[in-house]
């Protein structure tokens, strides 16, 4: 039985030093020149986000000398840097990009187990969570061309894995760039009986967590959870430390329980997503289009926190250094606690 | 006078004792490498004799009987050299033998072809006595059948039966389904109405026969092109449309909710045909009806004139289904004899009856088999009416008999042997037992109801214990139980019973008392008491004394939860039982909520720690009594968070030098006591279970009890001047804070529920806000003040101790321990307020409410194993859609995955159990094929299988079909066949069963195998100690007691152990293996109903071939001599 473990070697290799990171399975330029054979601990921090301006347009076309992040008011130094579907840029010392390493062996392993695709670091990763419970038995079909249509319309570059849950979670479609694929899965979806949304989502969460490169959940469902043992708020901390941001689509359904709504609407944006709430499963248009253009829009940067001392919840900060009248706003996730183990 | 022999000779006789010293050498030392648990390195050593004596016969016959052992492929081949070779040496009769081997193993492989070659050499080599029988002809199988429209696997997930199931368990298993869940209570009036279930398969199998016609005579639904009329007359049946025109981006939409919803649901291949209508190519998909057996045939069932519409006849006719069902579990000799002599009208009329205890009725050669046997049978008779020797007519008047109670009795006494059955079957006691049970008012009978309710009766005939002279075990003795009934709390028991109480003269009457209970619809308290203190005086050496019993009795509505804990260690004397008893009641006395909790909760955590290293050996059987008295001893008088601090402390300290870790970071020592004891050998299986310890004690935020204990020492200092350390304080400050608070945003039902977890969220909001300096400063110099302060780090040792509790039994995966940091902490000892929980067994209280904590466990750590799998069985991921999972039987496997470890277990036990795998297929196959070798081997699958299925057994061996045998037996019926015939034959597993039996007597005997391969029974046999009953599996039945059903799985830990056995996996790997493998079954399970076992065993094998396949499969080539 073979391990990976998140502490490994980093070992200079014929002159230049590479840096392997397993957990984001990115090979990167040296920075350095040959360094001995030491441990280090990887917690690469990948974070998304998205721009806009005052009038709620996204804002492209940023470089990375445009931002500045935080963990709890210390600078981080960003790794690699995208926008939208485009293809991660490492970025060097004197602040210049340049494209990644292809993927290594090792990497592309991980990578290929994981995606099924050689090319995990462009478009997003979408992992689709389908209520497949009683509760979503009058709209089930409806919901079910809803997800096809959005499906089809994701960017190319996108990967995608349909999951459906009741009381247990099941892995309908795993991660595939293959639209078809995803669908057939999709259409193979039987409904359920309780509703463990929350169970559900963790699982997710951790398989997404598994993939590198960016991925968001995006949960189709009515609530109300009736037989989870975890709490939202739980599922919540692993997204917000995962830097998975989840989306949240129902029907006004949802809204007969406030509870559910307001949990929806809690865990979507602390993670860095959105939920959207429509008339019926067959108006989702506009939910759709927004997470497409969301995905579309958002930056994603990397970096290897500083050293700091808060082994609790460490508080992320984005600064746009050009834009001194404040006009931008920036959505991301808030913070994340680093890994025990 | 000396004979003086050539010298010529002289050498040859030398060479050849020579030869055999050195050959007697060589196979003593691998017997000895075998015996040690290399079985890789005894392979090898015969190898390395072989490359130099490939010809040698009794080296190629020992090194076949060695891969037979471990299940080797390569085994036949080597018994085919073998024979070759004593034939070739003119020893024709080792020759056989050998040969026989290969036969054996040829049916046992289902390999006919290479049996019938075999059994030519065997004969070649003047072998007798064995035929290879001629497969079952066409006509004796099943010839009629009915169809279901469209394919299997559509009907199946409508139905909620398994695709993979047999065809001839479908209509069964409908059965099943439309009897337990096709029907419900109509709210408007008496009648029964469908429920959603049977409303969907009827929806669907009219859509089903719409597209049947569209199918046409060929049975294939054809679309030739986008644009034809085939498209729209298939999406208007399918309930779909299409939006846009034909081309790439057409897309299929719904337009009648209804239908698609059956579409879809059914598994019908909608993207493909999506697929199809873009790319405008033709659709075809197989449509042909599906055709299942039924029995005997439809118009038996239905009557001539609706045979054509046998399915909807029968989906809408739940009476028939229960028929179906009844005779559906009878074996077909049995069912032949019934069904002749019973018209079927009424035989329908008792079908509740027949569905529930039928499937023990047995008629051989025309006699009804009866419990106890010739003795019994006149007393059968006079109680059914009918002579046993009439056999259908014996079982027509059982079944109509009282309602079923007497077909109860029939069913409960059947399933059990030995000297019980025989205690029970007298006809003296049958009487008595079956009047009381019966009772003068017989409606209603116990079947009732939707699930059987004489689950109390199967418990007291399955677990009565007797004692020597054959009398039955009454614990404590005749009075208390007199006492037990004359005092009848709440006049809960039956009136009658107490005033005959007083006149009771032997058991005999108490457990005349206890059948009359077992009809009782009300929980069965004086069963459950007696079961309980029954088991633990069984493992006992002197019985609990009258008065410990007198007084557990008569405290067993609050405590009785905890009493598995004295049964885990056999050792505890009265006087500490009843020390126990009084610290729990010093305890329920502590008025001040916070305190009583913590404190029950630290007693509790401690005595569990205690329990689990009782069982795994880490505290010794002789100190076991005396460490339980001194953890207990404080919290007889305890009154102050002080104390229990200290009580905490001591505990710990104790437990760790008990348990032989008497130095090292408390927090180490613990680790390794709960990852299997102090002193065991480093290995990646033992540093994998510390780190999974150490990565949930992280995610639980817990305190280190080093750091607890230095803080308090440091306070302690405090009261005799010296300065807080404040980096300390600091440290557990920081820790603690973290932890956050449930949210408060809950609806009104939510905020009655959460009533439970109010002291909960104030143990965890006091360790919040605790200040040192504050209360430092506060005490000002009153050095008792100071030293009070330190009872604050009560709560957090308390929830350490529990946390140790959590760890050990941290089911696989762990989400909710990993995700939930509030888990431990949140364990509510009190529970509602208003009813004690506090030593009730462990509940999960408040899943699936959005806006609390998360679930959590209510009550004491009595039930924690159970209820922690019970947590995560919702986390794992069925690989099937629709995957029933079971309810009660996959914590139990989760459980008997956790709670027995293996650091103790011998390679010798491990290879026990797989020779004992191998001696039982052997026995099979042997019986097949030998007649003369039948009738014990039958015997002995009757004895451990179901009427039913032991005659299927019999019936495939009866035509060779050793493989399809063998697939239908569990792993521990096969381990109970392989060890009630105690192997006496000189076949080489048999003398190699001998060989360790007298290498290791200790080690396998009867008793160290069921502690090593047995399975917790926590509700069954009142204890989390591992333990094999060799008991035929339980069916569903009613209330608490389904859990029952899963405790009679027994096969899981013996299946592991054959499967490492074959392997070469080392005992203490399974450690880490068992619970990764158990999750991988569940995970597999599709089954179509609560007693669908043969889906577990058909999982359970699938992880096993997939163990075997990365493990490297052996290679049936690899060979002696090969690289030559």
């Amino acid at each position: 039985m073979r391990r990976i473990s998140l502490q490994f070697c980093l070992r200079a290799l014929g002159g230049t030093a590479l840096v392997l990171s397993l957990g984001a399975g990115i090979w990167l330029y040296a920075q350095e020149a040959s360094t001995p054979v030491f441990k280090s601990k990887v917690d690469l921090v990948v974070l998304s986000f998205t721009v806009t301006d005052n009038k709620g347009k996204y804002v492209n076309g940023l470089k990375p000398g445009d931002f500045k992040v935080y963990e709890d008011g210390i600078p981080e130094k960003l790794s690699t840097f995208s926008e939208g579907d485009r293809p991660a840029m490492q970025i060097l010392e004197d602040g210049s990009m340049r494209p990644l390493l292809p993927t290594a062996p090792e990497a592309m392993r991980v990578a290929a187990k994981s995606s099924e695709s050689n090319d995990a670091f462009v478009g997003t990763n979408v992992f689709i969570l389908f209520d497949t419970s009683n509760f979503m038995y009058r709209g089930f079909v409806y919901a079910e061309d809803a997800i096809a249509d959005f499906v089809r319309g994701l960017d190319k570059a996108d990967s995608v894995a349909v999951y459906t849950f009741s009381r247990n979670l099941s892995r309908a479609s795993t991660l595939t760039s293959d639209r078809s694929n995803a669908i057939v899965g999709l259409r193979k979806a039987v409904a359920g009986d309780d509703t463990a949304l929350y169970n559900g989502l963790l699982l997710t969460l951790r398989d997404a967590a598994k993939v590198p490169g960016r991925k968001v959940v995006i949960v189709f469902s009515n609530g109300p959870d009736n037989a989870s043992m975890v709490a939202p708020d739980d599922v919540r901390a692993v997204a917000e430390d995962e830097g998975i941001p989840i989306y949240v689509i129902s029907t006004n359904d949802v809204n007969k329980d406030p509870i559910s709504s307001s949990v929806f609407r809690r865990i979507s944006q602390r993670t860095g997503g959105k939920a959207y709430w429509a008339k019926t499963w067959q108006k989702q248009v506009e939910a759709f289009e927004s997470i497409r253009e969301d995905l579309g829009n958002s930056y994603t940067v990397t970096y290897y926190p500083a050293p700091n001392p808060n082994e609790g919840f460490r508080r992320i900060d984005i600064q746009i250094v050009s834009d001194t009248g404040k006009h931008y706003r920036v959505r991301s996730r808030p913070g994340y606690r680093p890994r025990a183990f | 006078m000396r004979v003086r022999y050539p010298a010529a000779l002289t050498f040859c006789a030398a060479a050849v004792l020579s030869a055999f010293a050195d050959q007697t050498a060589t196979l003593d030392h691998i017997q000895k490498l075998e015996l040690a648990g290399d079985s890789a390195g005894a392979r090898e050593a015969f190898q390395r004799a072989l490359k130099t004596s490939p010809e040698d016969a009794e080296l190629l016959g020992g090194y076949a009987a060695l891969l037979e052992r471990y299940r080797n492929p390569g085994a036949r081949e080597e018994y085919r050299r073998a024979a070759v070779r004593w034939q070739a040496t003119g020893q024709s009769q080792k020759a056989q033998a050998e040969a026989r081997r290969a036969i054996l193993l040829d049916l046992i492989d289902g390999d006919r072809d290479a049996a019938r070659k075999d059994l030519a050499a065997y004969r070649e080599y003047g072998g007798t006595g064995v035929t290879i029988p001629a497969p079952a002809a066409a006509a004796e199988r099943p010839s009629e059948v009915v169809y279901i429209p469209g394919p299997m696997r559509s009907f199946a997930r409508m139905a909620a039966i398994s695709p993979d199931a047999d065809p001839a368990t479908v209509l069964p298993a409908l059965a099943r389904n439309v009897v337990t869940n096709g029907y419900q209570a109509s709210r408007s009036n008496d009648e029964l109405e469908e429920t959603e279930y049977l409303k969907l398969v009827h929806r669907y199998v009219s859509q089903a026969w719409e597209l049947d016609q569209l199918a046409g005579p060929d049975k294939v639904i054809k679309v030739p092109a986008c644009e034809s009329t085939q498209t729209n007359d298939l999406l208007r049946v399918l309930g779909y449309r299409m939006r846009g025109g034909c081309g790439s981006e057409v897309v299929l939409e719904t337009v009648n909710a209804s239908r698609a919803f059956l579409t879809t649901d059914s598994g019908f291949p909608l993207a493909e045909l999506e697929q199809a209508l873009r790319t405008d190519k033709p659709f075809s998909y197989d449509y042909h009806p599906t055709a299942v057996p039924v029995l005997y045939s439809a118009a038996y069932w239905v009557g001539a004139k609706e045979k054509n519409s046998f399915l909807d006849a029968f989906l809408g006719d739940p009476a028939l289904c229960r028929f179906y069902l009844g005779m559906s579990k009878l074996d077909p000799e049995t069912a032949a004899a019934m069904k002749q002599h019973t018209p079927a009208l009424k035989l329908r009329s008792y079908a509740s009856v027949l569905d529930f205890f039928g499937g023990n009725f047995e008629i051989r050669d025309g006699k009804a088999v009866i419990p106890g046997g010739e003795r019994s049978a006149a007393m059968w008779g006079e109680l059914v009416g009918v002579s046993p020797d009439k056999g259908a007519d014996f079982f027509e008047k059982l079944l109509i008999r009282d309602d079923g109670w007497l077909a109860s009795l029939y069913d409960a006494l059947s399933r059990i042997q030995g000297p019980v059955q025989d205690y029970l079957t007298q006809p003296a006691h049958m009487k008595r037992f079956y009047e009381a049970v019966r009772g003068k008012i017989t409606t209603p009978g116990p079947a009732r109801p939707v699930f059987r309710s004489n689950a109390d009766m199967m418990l007291l005939t399955t677990r009565l214990r007797l004692e020597p002279d054959g009398k039955p075990h009454i614990p404590g003795g005749l009075d208390v139980w007199k006492q037990v009934f004359i005092h009848n709390p709440h006049n809960r028991y039956d009136q009658k019973l107490s005033k005959a109480a007083p006149g009771w003269k032997d058991g005999d009457d108490v457990i005349e008392a206890l059948f009359a209970l077992c009809r009782k619809p009300v929980d069965n308290e004086p069963l459950k008491m007696f079961m309980a203190l029954s088991d633990i005086d069984r493992n006992r050496e002197k019985p609990l004394e009258p008065a410990t019993v007198e007084r557990l009795t008569s405290v067993w509505n609050t405590y009785s939860a905890q009493y598995t804990m004295f049964n885990d260690a056999p050792g505890v004397s009265d006087k500490t039982i009843l020390a126990w008893l009084d610290a729990a009641e010093n305890l329920d006395r502590i008025k001040d909520n916070l305190l009583r909790q913590d404190a029950i909760g630290e007693m509790q955590g401690l005595t569990g720690l205690w329990q689990i290293f009782c069982r795994q050996g880490s505290i010794p059987a002789a100190n076991a009594d005396q460490a339980l008295a001194s953890l207990v001893a404080p919290f007889a008088t305890l009154k102050s968070n002080r104390e229990l601090f200290d009580a905490g402390r001591s505990g710990l300290n104790l437990l760790a030098t008990s348990a032989g870790a008497a130095s090292g970071p408390m927090q180490d020592r613990m680790l390794n006591l709960i990852a299997g004891g102090a002193h065991l050998q480093p290995s990646d299986a033992r540093s994998s279970l510390i780190e999974q310890e150490q990565r949930i004690f992280e995610a639980q935020k817990l305190l280190t009890p080093d750091l607890i204990f230095e803080l308090a020492d440091n306070l302690e200092r405090v009261s005799k001047g010296e300065k807080l350390n404040a980096k300390l304080a600091a440290r557990m400050a920081a820790r603690v804070t973290d932890i956050q608070l449930p949210r408060n945003s809950m609806s009104g039902t939510e905020k009655n529920s959460m009533a439970f977890g109010f002291w909960v969220d104030k143990h965890i909001e006091e360790e919040r806000k605790v200040n040192f300096r504050a209360l430092i400063d506060k005490a000002g110099k009153d050095p008792e003040k100071l030293k009070d302060i330190r009872g604050l780090l009560a709560p957090s040792l308390r929830d350490t101790i529990v946390g140790y509790n959590y760890l050990h039994y941290a089911p696989p995966g762990a989400e909710i321990l990993i995700t939930n940091p509030l888990f431990v902490r949140g364990h509510d000892f009190i529970g509602m307020s208003g009813a004690n929980h506090s030593w009730r067994n462990t509940e999960l209280y408040g899943s699936g409410w959005p806006s609390n904590a998360g679930g959590r466990l209510v009550g004491s750590l009595a039930g924690l194993p159970y209820a922690l799998a019970e947590a995560e069985q919702n986390f794992l991921v069925p690989t099937q859609t629709q995957a029933l999972i079971w309810g009660d039987l996959v914590p139990q496997m989760l459980l008997t995955a956790t709670a027995p470890r293996f650091w103790s277990v011998a390679p010798e036990q491990v290879h026990w159990v797989g020779m004992h795998m191998r001696n039982g297929e052997s026995l099979l196959a042997e019986a097949s094929v030998d007649e003369a070798a039948r009738s014990k081997v039958f015997a002995a699958i009757n004895r451990a299988a179901s009427p039913y299925r032991a005659s299927a057994v019999i019936s495939d061996l009866k035509t060779g079909d050793v493989k399809q045998a063998l697939d239908q037996l569990t792993p521990s019926e096969l381990y109970s066949i392989s060890i009630s015939l105690a192997p006496t034959d000189d076949c080489p597993i048999a003398k190699e069963i001998d060989r360790y039996r007298k290498a290791a007597p200790s080690l396998v005997s009867d008793e160290a195998i069921s502690r090593t391969w047995g399975t917790p029974k926590p509700t069954l046999a009142n204890s989390y100690a591992p333990e094999l009953l060799n008991l035929r599996t339980f069916p569903t039945l009613m209330g608490y007691s389904s859990r029952i059903m899963a405790e009679s799985w027994e096969s899981n830990q013996l299946y592991w152990a054959d499967l490492a056995d074959e392997t070469g996996v080392r005992p203490e790997e399974l450690n880490v293996l068992v619970p990764q493998w158990t999750e991988k079954v569940v995970e597999r399970i599709f089954a179509s109903h609560l007693e669908d076992w043969p889906a577990l065993l058909k999982s359970l094998r699938s992880v096993g071939d997939d163990v075997r396949n990365s493990a490297g499969k052996p290679d049936s080539t690899e060979r002696a001599g090969s690289e030559e």
